[in-house]
């Protein structure tokens, strides 16, 4: 059954792969074939448990292939599915053959690509073929981010994006190359018996933590994201970033960890919720800005990984169970909230060919159904009931509750960790309050958002698909915690429990009753509009005699009161000429935001590195007597070695 | 024997230090073909009952080493009207003291080398060790291609002689490919040495740095 759907997975996307430059449709075909093969498998182990190994005489690398899928892979490869299959068809009308000639073939060929080696890299049960799709697929994100590499803001974002990448690949190298030597096998497996192997945890962080875009190691990820077409940076966004954290549960499941991984995990969730969110506030370009908020939501599923750590390592700490499955349901929510929000903000900037909110403005008359699933991704994503990402901040908030009753070292990290993370949903309900008012509500700032129109009924469609799932997550959380239940058994057998909680229970029940609430209420209001009959008026009327779209707050003075307050992070860098004199001539006020990890931190290191290797440039210079010199002193000093230090 | 076979190892070592105090390339290739038609007698004198083989191949030595080699270097140097200076980075002075230096320094370390007992008396192991040395300070210290030829041609010749070493147990064979490869490699430098002339107006390897990426 398993082995059947995956294989017309495999076969649809190998299709899709060979049809991409030539034909759109069996390309589509292919690809939605595959993405559905893959849900099937993954629901299928879900829903019974239990794992898939598929042993294969052939081999690749002189290693056998075998795959896997047990519930933990499954978890991530219906993510996968779902958004690269609501992608393609997403893409075909946003990334059209008529809009971008030159790139839209390729950029359907290397999608599949992508698609496939994610895949293959949730299925690897071997090191040297997980290293080889993983290497795979960031070539392939690279070429998807850098499809319109005619802008050189792209092709920088780029590069920053394949260099990081491979900073985290060359960990991974040393990570799996290192097992390999102390267990003899490339084989992954449960390996707790290797209680040396702890240390490789560290390496593990820093490579799966750079592909995760984990504060401070997020600096490639905000300018990728919003310098790739929208449903590429809804796939890095909601999905690669994903097999990051894969990695890191993955393997801090099978490998014994050092005593401290929980609290640094944590730790570091908690940096990347709050400042993920606060660099999100201070950001005026929409797909930066959601690039920002996957920082934070990483942080909200590093909290439940942390925790769940720590759980582990107090012996059986039932909190870590639910911090754990809250950390996993908030995979798929992100997931598919922050797809949606990409494919609102790609529609938008379609509609209007800017990211910049402070040309926007008043789009939900042109953009209705745009406007309406952008909302409801801002209301998931801010943690709001009845959507699905209050379910599973939920189930983080519960472990960190009951961490802090059950009075141990963990209860004093979980209060801090629980008032940060309120803050987190705090200020990312004010981010898109921000975000759907400047963008949406009020008068166009431009002409160009002035004659926005609505998407096609593949982009809306895509939309509405992801939007279904925020909305079934939330109301039927019932429905889907058995599946997350499974993966932290996978994780943590001890923790293996059919029943859910009893807190989850009732939030079912209340998010089925608020949301009926809200429909009542909504449909009563609706009927009194239409009875009593309604004018539409400008915007922003307030008694002024000539309004205009410029007396609108801007997204910078929207957000200017929380950005001050995180002034010491964010450094906002302000250019201004203040009015003055009775009768002023000029004035003019701009602010922006760099990524201060990127400009204070990366930036200098890698001059530093630069300089250092243009230094030892020098010794390249053509001469073959130096060359030879350098010979006689190898060969002078490997002898001296061999002389002073050989004699065991 | 033994004598014998030391003092052919030491005239050896006497021409590395000519090698490098001589200011003309003409002494030059005369110092590497005196060395190795040296060298080539020895296996000679090592072995107790000739052989016609082994009677073949060191005359074969000789012949390469002694007078085929120096012949085409000698043609090469006519040929692409070199200069007879030797043009060095590093001095003659300081060549000859790093020679000397060097030569002393392998005698020190053939002492502490785990040695066979039959060899620990001989000369052959510091004689090939002050030839390999002597043979990169001429790579690294001298300008000309012909001169960087005539280094390369004593740094093998300190290889043969520790290849000598194992007389009785590698056959004479491969010693006589590695005398063909050297000569085809010799042959092949001069048509390069005058390519290079001709390419370049010299034969500066100094100015090869113009063909770097």
């Amino acid at each position: 059954m398993i082995q059947t759907l995956l294989l017309i997975s495999g076969l649809g996307m190998l299709t899709s792969i060979l049809a991409g430059l030539r034909a759109p449709k069996v390309w589509l075909a292919g690809v939605l074939a595959g993405a559905a093969g893959a849900i099937g498998a993954a629901i299928t182990i879900l829903s019974t448990g239990g794992e898939w190994n598929s042993y294969n005489s052939a081999a690749l690398g002189g290693e056998a292939i075998h795959l896997r899928l047990d519930a933990l892979s499954a978890l991530f490869l219906a993510l996968v599915g779902l958004v690269g299959g609501a992608g393609a068809v997403y893409a075909g009308e946003y990334w059209s053959e008529t809009a971008h000639p030159r790139s839209a073939a390729p950029g359907r060929v290397w999608w599949s690509v992508l698609l496939l080696c994610l895949g293959l890299v949730l299925l690897a049960a071997n090191g040297l073929h997980f290293l080889i799709a993983w290497e795979l697929f960031t070539l392939a994100a690279y070429f998807l981010v850098t499809l319109n590499r005619r802008s050189p803001e792209v092709r920088a974002a780029g590069w920053l994006y394949l260099t990081l990448s491979h900073l985290s690949a060359l960990s991974l190298f040393a990570f799996f190359a290192i097992m390999a030597a102390r267990t003899g096998s490339w084989e992954l497996k449960p390996l707790l018996d290797h209680p040396e192997l702890a240390p490789l945890f560290w390496l593990a962080l820093a490579a799966f933590g750079l592909k995760a875009g984990m504060f401070p190691l997020h600096v490639w990820l905000p300018s990728a994201h919003a310098n790739a077409p929208s449903h590429v940076s809804a796939i890095l966004s909601g999905v690669t970033l994903k097999i990051g954290i894969y990695g890191l549960v993955r393997f801090s499941g099978w490998l014994p960890v050092p005593p401290s991984a929980g609290w640094v995990i944590a730790t570091l969730g908690v940096a990347s919720a709050v400042l993920g969110v606060a660099f999100a506030l201070g950001q005026h370009d929409l797909k930066r800005l959601l690039a920002y908020h996957s920082v934070e939501n990483i942080g909200i599923i590093l909290i439940g990984l942390g925790f769940a750590l720590v759980a582990t390592q107090q012996g059986h700490a039932a909190w870590g169970r639910l911090a754990l499955a809250g950390g996993l349901l908030h995979v798929w929510n992100h997931g598919l909230f922050k797809a949606l929000l990409f494919f609102g903000a790609g529609s938008v900037l379609h509609a209007t060919g800017t990211r910049e909110m402070s040309r926007l403005g008043g789009l939900w008359r042109a953009m209705p159904w745009t406007a309406a699933l952008f909302a409801l991704g801002a209301v998931a994503i801010s943690g709001l009931p009845p959507l699905n990402g209050f379910v599973s901040e939920w189930l983080v908030f519960l472990g960190l509750f009951d961490a802090a009753i059950a009075h141990g070292p963990a209860a004093w990290a979980a209060i801090p960790a629980i008032v940060l993370l309120g803050v987190t949903g705090a200020l990312a309900l004010a981010c898109f309050a921000k975000v759907c008012g400047v963008v949406f509500l009020g008068a166009p700032r431009s002409a160009a958002a002035a004659q926005a129109h609505e998407s096609g009924p593949g982009m809306r469609g895509a939309m509405l698909v992801l939007g279904a799932g925020c909305v079934a997550i939330g109301l039927l959380p019932l429905l889907f915690w058995p599946a997350v239940a499974r993966a932290v058994a996978v994780w943590q057998p001890v923790w293996a429990s059919p029943a859910a909680p009893v807190p989850l229970v009732a939030l079912g029940s209340a998010h089925l009753a608020l949301a009926a609430l809200a429909v009542l209420a909504g449909v009563w209001l609706w009927r009194k509009l239409q009875r009593a009959g309604f004018k539409r008026a400008l915007t922003w009327d307030c008694g002024f005699a000539r309004p205009t779209a410029r007396m609108q707050y801007t997204a910078g003075s929207f957000a200017g009161i929380i950005t001050e307050w995180f002034a010491g992070v964010l450094r906002p860098v302000r250019h201004e000429s203040r009015p003055e004199g009775a009768f002023p001539a000029a004035a003019h006020l701009a602010q922006h935001t760099p990524e201060t990890v990127l400009e204070y931190f990366a930036t200098p290191v890698g001059g530093a590195v630069q300089q250092l290797a243009v230094a030892f440039r020098r010794f390249q210079h053509g001469r073959v007597q130096s060359y030879l010199l350098y010979l006689l002193i190898g060969a002078a000093a490997l002898a001296a070695m061999v002389f002073l230090g050989g004699n065991p | 024997m033994s004598e014998y076979i030391n003092l052919l190892i030491g005239i050896a070592m006497g021409l590395n230090l000519l090698a490098l105090g001589s200011s003309r390339l003409p002494t030059l290739i005369m110092a590497v073909a005196l060395q190795g038609m040296a060298l080539g007698l020895m296996p000679l004198l090592m072995e107790t009952e000739a052989d016609w083989r082994l009677v073949l191949v060191a005359l074969a030595t000789v012949a390469g080493k002694g007078l085929l080699i120096p012949t085409l270097l000698r043609k090469a140097m006519r040929a692409a009207h070199i200069d007879r200076e030797v043009e060095p980075f590093i001095g003659f002075v300081p060549s000859l003291l790093l020679g000397a230096g060097g030569t002393i320094a392998a005698v020190a370390l053939a002492r502490s080398l785990p040695l066979l007992p039959e060899h620990s008396g001989s000369l052959l192991v510091p004689g090939s060790l002050a030839s390999v040395f002597t043979g990169f300070v001429l790579l690294i210290g001298r300008a000309k291609a012909i001169s960087q030829v005539c280094g390369y041609l004593i740094l093998e010749n300190g290889i043969y002689l520790f290849g000598l070493l194992l007389i009785h147990y590698t056959p004479l064979m491969v010693e006589a490919g590695i005398l063909l490869d050297v000569t085809v490699g010799v042959f092949i430098i001069g048509i390069i040495v005058d390519r290079i002339q001709r390419a370049f107006d010299s034969l500066d390897t100094r100015k090869l740095t113009a063909l770097r990426e």
